[in-house]
Formats: C-alpha cells, structure tokens, sequence
C-alpha cells in the first residue's frame, strides 16, 4: 500500500508542479467559455447578417404586409426589395440575375392569384437557402395569406384575433422536495451541455496524459527495475490514481472559480446563469461520473500504454477509445429528444458511454435510481477489469521491447 | 507496510536457492530444470552466450517473469511479495527518468524497496557524495553523462542495501576508468555480507571478480560451482614451452597432439592422459629450455569446452 502511495506522490507532484500544469489551470477556463460562449452568442444574434429577398408581386398587394409580418416575427433583419420590370416575365429576369450577381440573397414569386391558389415560388442558388425559406419566408408567407383570406371573408377584427390566438405556456419544475420552480430551459441545456464539455475533456486530456506516463517507464526503460520493486498492477493503479488527482485539483480549482463568479450572477445575452441548477443529485452525479469516466478511460489508456512503446504506435489503438466518448456526444440530441427510450436507457449502461449520456439523463430527467446505481457499478466493474488487463500487458510488454504491436498480439496476450 | 527482516546464513552457507525452475515460451526453453545454491557473501557468476537464458533466469528469480515450475527461495523463505525489497537489481535494460533530479530519483527508487521517506533522502544524499556526483544532487538527470548516469544506475542498486543484489551485464558501455571503480564497489558490498549474482557474457570479467559461477545454454545449467573446483574438473590439456634460440621443436613429439607458436613462445597441445612430467624430458633433450609452464584453462577455453560437451550430449 505504501507503494502505491509512493507512486502517486510522485506521479502527483510531478504533474501539479509543471509549467504545463500552471498554464492549463489559467487558460483552461479561458479556452471552456470560449467554447460555450461563442455558440451562445451566436445562435444569440440568429446567425445571420441582414439579407436581402427580391420580391415580385404582381398584384402588388402583399409586399407591405409581407415586410410588416417579419418585423413582426422579430425577422427584421431580412430585407424584402421589391422588383418591379415591367412585365412579370422581365422582372423575373431581372431577380434572376440580381440572385446570381448576388445582389439579393435569394427571390420570390407571388403568384397573382395568390389569395386563392396561396401559391409562391422561391429561387435560390445555394442549397442553404432553404433554411431562409422554411424559417423566415414561409411562416411569414403563411400569416400573410391568413389574414388576407380572413379579411377578404370579411371577418370582424375582433373574431379575427380570437381566432388567431396562440397559446401561452409556462413551465414548472418540480422539485424532489415538493416545490415548485419556473424553469430556464436554454439555461438548463447550456449547463449540462458544460459540464459534459468538462467530463469530455478531463477524461481526454488526462487519460491521454496516463498513456505518455506509462510510455516513458517504457521509453526510459524503467519498467524493469520498477518491477523488481512494485507489481505490475500496483504500478498500474498507483500512476492513474496520481495523474486522476492531478485532474482533480485542477478541476476543483475551476469548479471554485466558476462558483465564485456566478455567486456573482453571469449573464449573457438573454441567459442568466446561476448556481441553482446545481442540485445536489446533478453535483454528486457530475463527480461520479468525472471520476469512474476518468478512472475507466485512464486504465484502458495505461493498457494500451503498456503494450507500445512511442506515442505513434498507440495511434491504432487510441482511435476505438476516443470514439467511446465522441460516439455519445454524437447522441446527446437522441438523449435530450427521449432522454427515457429503451436505446438511450441501454446506452446510458454502456459503461463507455455513461458518463456522457447517462449524466445527460441525469440533468434533463431525474432517472430512475437503480438505473443510475447499475451505471456506477458497471462502470466500477469494468475499471477492476481493465486494470487487471493493463496490469497484464505491462507485464507482457517488457518482452516486446522493439516489436510494435498490433492487435493480434494485444488479443493473444490477453487470452492468455 | 514493513521491510521484513531476513535471517541470513552464515557467510558461505546457501542463502538463495532455485529448485527445478522450468519456463517455456511454446516450444521454445526459456529455462529448462534450474537448480543452483547460491552462497552468501559470494560473487556468483551467471555465464552464458547471449540467449542462453541468463536474463530470463534472473527475471524468474525477480518474479518479473513466472515461472510454469518450480520455487525459488531467500534465506528459507519463498520469495514474493515483500520479500523482493531485500533483492537489488541492476537489470541489461536500465534507465533513468530523465526530467528527475538525481536526489529525488535515487530517493524514489529506494522508497519503493520500502525504505521510509526521510531515510531514502538521508541515503540518497550519501550515495551521491560516494559517488563524487554530490554537486549534481538538485540537477536534473538529462543533464548528466552517460557515465554519470550509470553511477546513478549502480546507487539506486544498492541503496535498499539489499541482501542479494543481481547485475545483469553491469560494465557494458563503460569505460575502464568506471570499470574499476564498480568493480571495487562490489568488492566493498561484499565483504559486508551482502551475496552479488555478476551476469556476464564477458568471460574475462567473471574471473577477474567471481567467486563460482554457473554456466548457463539454451535454457539449462551445464556447470557450476567454485571457479577453483571447475577448473580441476577440467585439467590441463597444453603447457606453453620456449627454447634458447628459439627453435622450431619436432612435429611428431610423443604425447603432443598438436603445436602452435604464439607470442615467442609455443604451446603445445597434450594427448589424453599425458602428464607434462612425463613430456619434460624429451623437452629437455631437444634444447636448454627458457620456460616451461602447465597452462591453466581459461574460463573461456573451459567455457567452449563445457559447451561443446554437452551439446555432444544432447544429440547422443
């Protein structure tokens, strides 16, 4: 035992005083807002500069409405120019080069019984122009021809705005405590969305971090007289856990930080964050699932670490694992859509997947309990597996000292 | 977690045994029935081409590698666990952390042979003046010679001042200079008590400084014993002779096989059973005789020989 604690003294004090170290803990938190602030600011602004759409409209009758509606519907920055030429056949030869020449965006064709067949035409010359119709043109479009039609059915204004009401919805959440609270969504999505961010990339940063480490015992050609002192396995558990601690500090540090700041309140855009959707569950959860992601992924890494002897020959065997965590960020739309479907609940018990998707769960329902203690189990169960393993392999891999290995070496080791 | 402390024999009594040790990689002996008793307070030489198992041996006794069969134990006790940290070991593939401090190296190392913190620290800082590398305790080891590094190498060896300590190939790459300064080292740890197995491919070296040693091909032991015992074991077979004026003797001398003139002098290779008494008066005949000598074997003519033998062995 006092080995081991020799190893992650070492291990631990030699990460925490580095330059490296210091640097990281600085821009770390730098480098994470950029991450989450820049998507947030600019899905903010809507994303888009002001466009101009050519409109031909024979009739002449809905331009105005037209223009009202998206200032209305907050879509000012799209700017309508009429395009008049005489004749409509010349004035869509007019749009057409003015859509090619890209001096408007993109046009449209109001047909001239448009009251009546509700018929519009849309030329565009870039595929992603049909996000401009689908989210601007055509919900405007629609109300234009709603109350065109109301009005031509001559419907009292005040019938008219009965029935074009829209619901009004607010959200409560209920508290495991009986109590009730409006919810943020967006803020609620932005802050799972970090901590994940953070889970993804300690794991990363630091399970990659234990690979270098046991490369070097390799590389420096260490690995025999330590083993003369120190079972292979013991080695193995003594580097992850000192490099794991390293992590922790600085992820304490940031977690200190981030509190400080928003005790402060953060506001941005329209989103005001603050500590309350903390909750304990989502607390104790978010460390669990840091340090069983980490503890997992760092002793498949010391594996692998343990069969090759560069960096560059871990490169084959680094890939599968790192799609073991971008994998799940790929369905965390999947999880947010049906956070309790019966393939989001199996993978959420991936233990690979876990701390990713089974901690989404946890921030965007409250799962059911065993579900989230099967999670932890399974993923402590694998860590003992994988530790075994890379204990094994680094035992094998000082006989292989010059032979990169492939994957049929790293099967038949294993077996055995 | 404690050093557990060893009764040890008497000096030149066994203090490590290897009892029927097999290993085999498939079909390939790594190490085939390896008995040996190793005496405390001996060199014990470990000789062998290279691949013929020395390495292997010495990672079974460090239970670096396991062995399919066997047992192997210290002053009486089965060897595992704890009981390593009373083993130094020097292994062929050594190194250093680079980016470490020697201080903190020698330190690290000797606490994971179970020595405590402060007491590491003490040694540490002690095997460096020894080693005249004091100046470079708080310096990092990228920054050190190759010679310096193994001095370190040699220190962290010994630090735990273990009872038996292994070098395996220890005074490859170094110069002359260092050669003798380790090999005086050893000399010191052994008149301490301390038992030292020398693995060596270089034949000269184990009889400058051992003691008895053990020859080991393609996986099994074909000698061992006191270097003074094995050389009786195989007699003389050549005596060196050289004449005033330095004349060329007849080919057909009775009871000499063969000669051969090297270095002013000739040797001359005997018959099976020939005493060189019995030859000295036919020698004296042919010319006033400037030398006369029974050429001891070397180890490495003992060495060929052994080897040969016993391969003549295996195929009948």
């Amino acid at each position: 035992m006092r080995k081991i604690l020799t190893v992650i003294r070492k291990e631990y004090l030699e990460r925490v005083r580095s330059k490296s170290f210091v640097i990281g803990t600085l821009l770390g938190p730098a480098l994470m807002s950029m991450f989450i602030l820049v998507p947030v600011l600019l899905v903010d602004k809507g994303g888009d500069d002001a466009r101009t759409v050519g409109v031909i409209d024979p009739t002449g009758l809905y331009f105005d409405s037209l223009a009202e509606v998206l200032v209305d519907q907050g879509r000012g920055q799209v700017e309508l120019e009429l395009i008049e030429a005489g004749s409509v056949e010349e004035s869509l030869t007019l749009m057409k080069e003015s859509i090619l020449d890209e001096s408007v965006h993109s046009g449209i064709l109001i047909a001239a019984d448009f009251l009546d067949s509700g018929k519009a035409t849309f030329y565009n010359k870039s595929v992603s122009a049909g996000i401009m119709r689908d989210d601007v043109l055509r919900p405007a479009l629609n109300r234009v021809l709603r109350e065109e039609r109301f009005a031509a059915a001559q419907v009292p204004d005040t019938l008219f705005a009965y029935l074009a009401a829209r619901t009004i919805w607010t959200n409560i959440g209920l508290t495991a405590e009986g109590g009730e609270e409006e919810q943020h969504e967006d803020v609620g999505f932005i802050m799972a969305f970090v901590l994940i961010m953070i889970i993804y990339i300690m794991v990363i940063m630091y399970g990659s971090h234990t690979l270098t480490a046991v490369i070097e015992e390799k590389s420096s050609r260490m690995v025999e007289v330590l083993l003369a002192s120190i079972s292979p396995g013991d080695l193995m558990l003594g580097k992850v856990m000192g490099i794991g601690m390293a992590g922790l500090t600085q992820f304490a540090i940031w977690t200190a930080a981030f509190f400080a700041i928003s005790q402060r309140g953060i506001s941005v855009g329209e989103l005001n964050f603050d500590t309350a959707f903390m909750t304990p569950v989502i607390l104790i959860n978010f460390i669990a699932f840091f340090l069983l992601g980490f503890f997992l992924y760092a002793t498949l890494y010391a594996g692998i670490g343990a069969m090759c002897n560069t960096v560059q020959d871990s490169q084959q065997f680094h890939t599968p694992l790192v799609m073991g965590l971008v994998l799940p960020m790929m369905m965390l739309s999947l999880v947010l859509k049906a956070p309790d479907s019966t393939l989001v609940v199996v993978l959420s018990l991936v233990p690979l997947f876990s701390p990713v998707i089974m901690f989404m769960r946890v921030c965007v329902e409250t799962p059911p309990v065993w579900q989230i203690g099967l999670s932890w189990l399974l993923m402590a169960g694998s860590i003992w597996l994988a530790a075994r393993m890379a204990g094994k392999l680094f035992r094998m891999g000082i006989l292989m000292y010059g032979a990169s290995p492939t994957w049929a070496t790293l099967i038949r080791v294993l077996r055995d | 977690m404690t050093r557990p402390t060893l009764e040890l024999p008497p000096v030149g009594e066994t203090v490590l045994t290897v009892d029927s040790v097999s290993k085999s990689y498939g079909n390939v002996h790594a190490a085939r029935e390896v008995n040996l008793k190793i005496p405390r307070g001996s060199i014990y030489g470990f000789l062998g081409p290279n691949g013929a198992g020395k390495t292997t041996t010495i990672r079974i006794i460090m239970k670096i590698i396991l062995a399919d069969s066997g047992s192997i134990t210290l002053a009486g006790r089965p060897l595992d666990g704890d009981m390593r940290d009373r083993i130094g070991y020097l292994p062929e593939e050594r190194g250093l952390y680079r980016k470490m401090k020697c201080l903190d190296q020698l330190s690290y190392l000797a606490e994971l042979k179970g020595v405590p913190r402060g007491e590491a620290r003490k040694r540490a800082d002690a095997w460096l003046t020894r080693m005249g590398l004091e100046e470079w305790r708080d310096r990092k080891v990228d920054s050190l010679s190759k010679g310096m590094q193994q001095k370190i190498q040699f220190a962290a060896t010994f630090i735990s001042e273990p009872d038996l300590v292994i070098l395996d190939e220890v005074f490859s790459g170094l110069d002359p200079l260092n050669i003798e300064l380790l090999r005086d080292m050893i000399l010191q740890e052994k008149e301490k008590g301390t038992t030292i197995i020398f693995s060596t491919h270089m034949l000269a070296e184990a009889e400058k400084i051992c003691d008895a040693i053990c020859l080991i091909e393609g996986g099994e032991i074909i000698l061992d014993g006191p270097l003074e015992k094995i050389r009786a074991d195989f007699p003389l077979e050549s005596v060196r002779v050289a004449w005033e004026g330095n004349p060329e003797p007849p080919a057909d001398l009775p009871g000499v096989l063969h000669r051969e003139k090297s270095e002013g002098s000739w040797r001359l290779t005997l018959a099976e059973g020939v005493n060189p008494r019995e030859l000295l008066p036919n020698l004296m005949a042919f010319g006033p005789l400037t030398l006369f000598s029974a050429n001891r074997p070397s180890l490495s003519e003992i060495f060929l020989e052994a080897v040969s033998r016993h391969r003549k062995g295996v195929q009948s």
